[in-house]
């Protein structure tokens, strides 16, 4: 059997190449990190079942409006709370899987290889998680449409999702990614970022919240998930400006600045093979 | 003259306390196939690893195509890989996975497309190229790493267990893919395998490691010269003429010629003394050659102790004593 290799491909420059590189390889893997996660049929079966869930929800919630027990712009924040809190969770499980499940899989060390950065693949790695986020918020928008009918808080009730949900996605995605980059086993990484999303989705899901006082306040803004969908309800259901609660804002920033920049200066050291893998 | 593309000076890899790599060193030209030999744990992947910046070493350097051990990028422009047990993402197709680390290395969409399917060519891929690659067997996958390897025009290609569990058929397949892309591109193949037949067939150069250390570094013949193996051989000649053949046999002052038991047609050959390696091939070939111009037909001649297994065995045997 013969084979026939072709002569070596004459085309751009290894200049050419490393400049193209430099400006648009976080791009590269990012438009294929999201096409595998949506040709793969991961991100629609999620989708898929937000979908049912936020259905029943809806459901529930304009019943009640029928019949008065809930207000109509507490059933708009509730939608839109479910919203945000479950399409920061498969933010943070996707991006959990982002290194560990690479480097279970094999694939990490020919990715590594490349001479993409490091900062680059984590970069591409965190876009792909967010359209999670960003798809689960645009199945959102016609249930919300239909239950903000009459009350004219349509246009302010869905950029206040957009900006505060991306906000807390990109904070807790960048923490998946770091867990994932130190995790040695996929599984660990995605058990840990689930409960880490448990502690914080807990207190939001009290009957009557966490009880008043200055500490449970404090414990309150103090956790990302919480401030940010009090900072929700603050504006629909209390009326308040977008400037009036800014305070809980804090916490889903500073979640933000420091994950981020934390995978921005530690990633280089994250995206690595675990130590003593296929050592041969 | 053949330019160094691969140069390793000391090159050591700790894990902790673990030494992984020790000192290792060589040296690879452009074209040349290099055969990276050990047993399980004796440090090729962890040394392919260290050379193309997956690892940085503990201390040492190495050069790829000129370019220093500090300048990972550079290097990781002109180097392709096809790591051991490499993984592939399950649903998309071998054209698309080709495309991907394409664009990785800074081509356009275009260029990208035209690239792979240029190389899905090359590793005869072109029926399956729009399959995913879940529904490729074991040897087609190796074939697209392969290909993979080569999406940069890589100076230096490395290979870890290219052939790992392929079948007999698979395996030629990748050796010649192997020996046509260091012909046909000029570029260097690092090869790593525990198949010693098929290093002996396409390498043009062995680094045989052991428990992380350089056993010995040479052509096939060089390696089995220095493992100082001593040959023997078993030469069938037709009854009648053994006599005839003993007394030609006893012009070699160095060899030694018995009569195997139960086969009086079977006369056992070996090299005395310091009459080993190179000389002891030599000696040989001078036997087999005066029996043959005596007229005695040679129905059979094996060679014993002269492969590349022998020598890798008795190298990698002689560090664990």
């Amino acid at each position: 059997m013969t084979v026939q290799v072709a002569p070596p491909h004459v085309g751009i420059s290894h200049e050419d190449r490393a400049a193209v590189q430099g400006q648009s390889g976080w791009l590269v893997v990012a438009e294929q990190e999201s096409r595998d996660l949506w040709t793969s049929g991961r991100g629609l079966i999620l989708l898929f079942l937000f979908s049912i869930l936020l259905s029943a929800v809806t459901y529930l919630t304009s019943t009640n409006q029928a019949l008065n027990f809930l207000e109509q712009r507490e059933s708009v924040n509730l939608v839109l709370q479910l919203a945000v809190a479950v399409g920061v969770l498969v933010t943070l499980v996707v991006s959990a899987d982002g290194i560990s499940g690479e480097r279970e899989r094999g694939t990490l060390e020919s990715l590594l290889v490349t001479p993409v950065s490091r900062r680059s693949v984590i970069g591409g790695k965190l876009i792909a998680a967010l359209t999670m986020w960003f798809a689960t918020f645009v199945v959102t928008i016609p249930y919300v449409w239909v239950l903000a009918r009459g009350v004219g808080i349509l246009g302010q009730a869905l950029a206040l999702g957009l900006c505060v949900g991306t906000l807390v996605a990109v904070g807790l995605g960048s923490i998946g990614l770091l867990i994932s980059g130190v995790c040695n086993s996929n599984k660990t990484s995605i058990a840990a970022s689930l409960f880490l999303m448990l502690i914080l989705f807990a207190p939001t899901q009290l009957p009557s919240g966490l009880p008043q006082g200055w500490f449970f306040d404090v414990l309150r803004r103090a956790n990302p998930i919480d401030s940010a969908l009090a900072y929700i309800s603050s504006i629909l259901v209390n009326g308040h400006s977008w400037t009036q609660d800014l305070s809980y804002l804090i916490t889903p920033l500073l979640t933000a600045i420091i994950a981020g920049g934390a995978l921005v200066l530690a990633g280089p050291r994250l995206v690595r093979l675990t130590p003593g893998v296929h050592a041969g | 003259m053949t330019s160094m593309t691969v140069e390793a000076v000391r090159l050591t890899k700790h894990y902790g306390g673990r030494s992984a790599v020790e000192d290792v060193s060589f040296t690879a030209g452009q074209g040349e196939i290099i055969g990276l030999l050990g047993p399980n744990g004796a440090g090729k992947t962890t040394t392919i690893r260290l050379l193309t910046t997956v690892l940085e070493p503990t201390s040492g350097e190495f050069s790829i195509a000129g370019h220093p051990s500090t300048s990972a990028n550079e290097i990781r422009r002109c180097v392709g890989v096809l790591p051991e047990s490499s993984g592939y993402p399950a649903y998309q197709t071998g054209s698309e996975y080709l495309r991907f680390f394409a664009r990785l290395y800074g081509l356009g969409r275009s260029d990208a497309r035209n690239l792979a399917a240029e190389l899905i060519a090359t590793v005869g891929l072109e029926e399956r190229a729009e399959s995913p690659i879940s529904t490729y067997s074991r040897g087609m996958r190796q074939r697209l790493g392969i290909a993979r390897s080569l999406v940069n025009d890589p100076v230096v290609v490395f290979l870890d267990e290219p052939t790992l569990g392929l079948d007999p058929g698979g395996q030629a397949h990748v050796l010649d893919l192997i020996r046509t892309i260091a012909k046909g591109r000029a570029t260097t193949v690092v090869l790593s395998t525990h198949l010693l037949p098929e290093v002996e067939d396409v390498c043009s150069k062995v680094v045989i490691l052991n428990r992380g250390r350089v056993a010995v570094v040479g052509s096939v013949g060089e390696v089995i010269s220095k493992a100082l193996i001593k040959q023997s051989a078993e030469l069938r000649v037709p009854l009648d003429l053994v006599e005839r053949a003993r007394n030609v046999l006893a012009g070699f002052p160095n060899l030694t010629v018995d009569q195997t038991a139960g086969q009086s047609d079977v006369l056992n050959l070996a090299v005395d003394g310091a009459g080993t390696g190179g000389q002891s091939s030599d000696i040989m070939n001078a036997a087999l050659a005066a029996i043959t111009a005596a007229g005695i037909p040679v129905l059979r001649f094996e060679l014993e102790g002269a492969r590349l297994s022998d020598a890798f065995f008795k190298m990698t045997s002689e560090a664990e004593v």
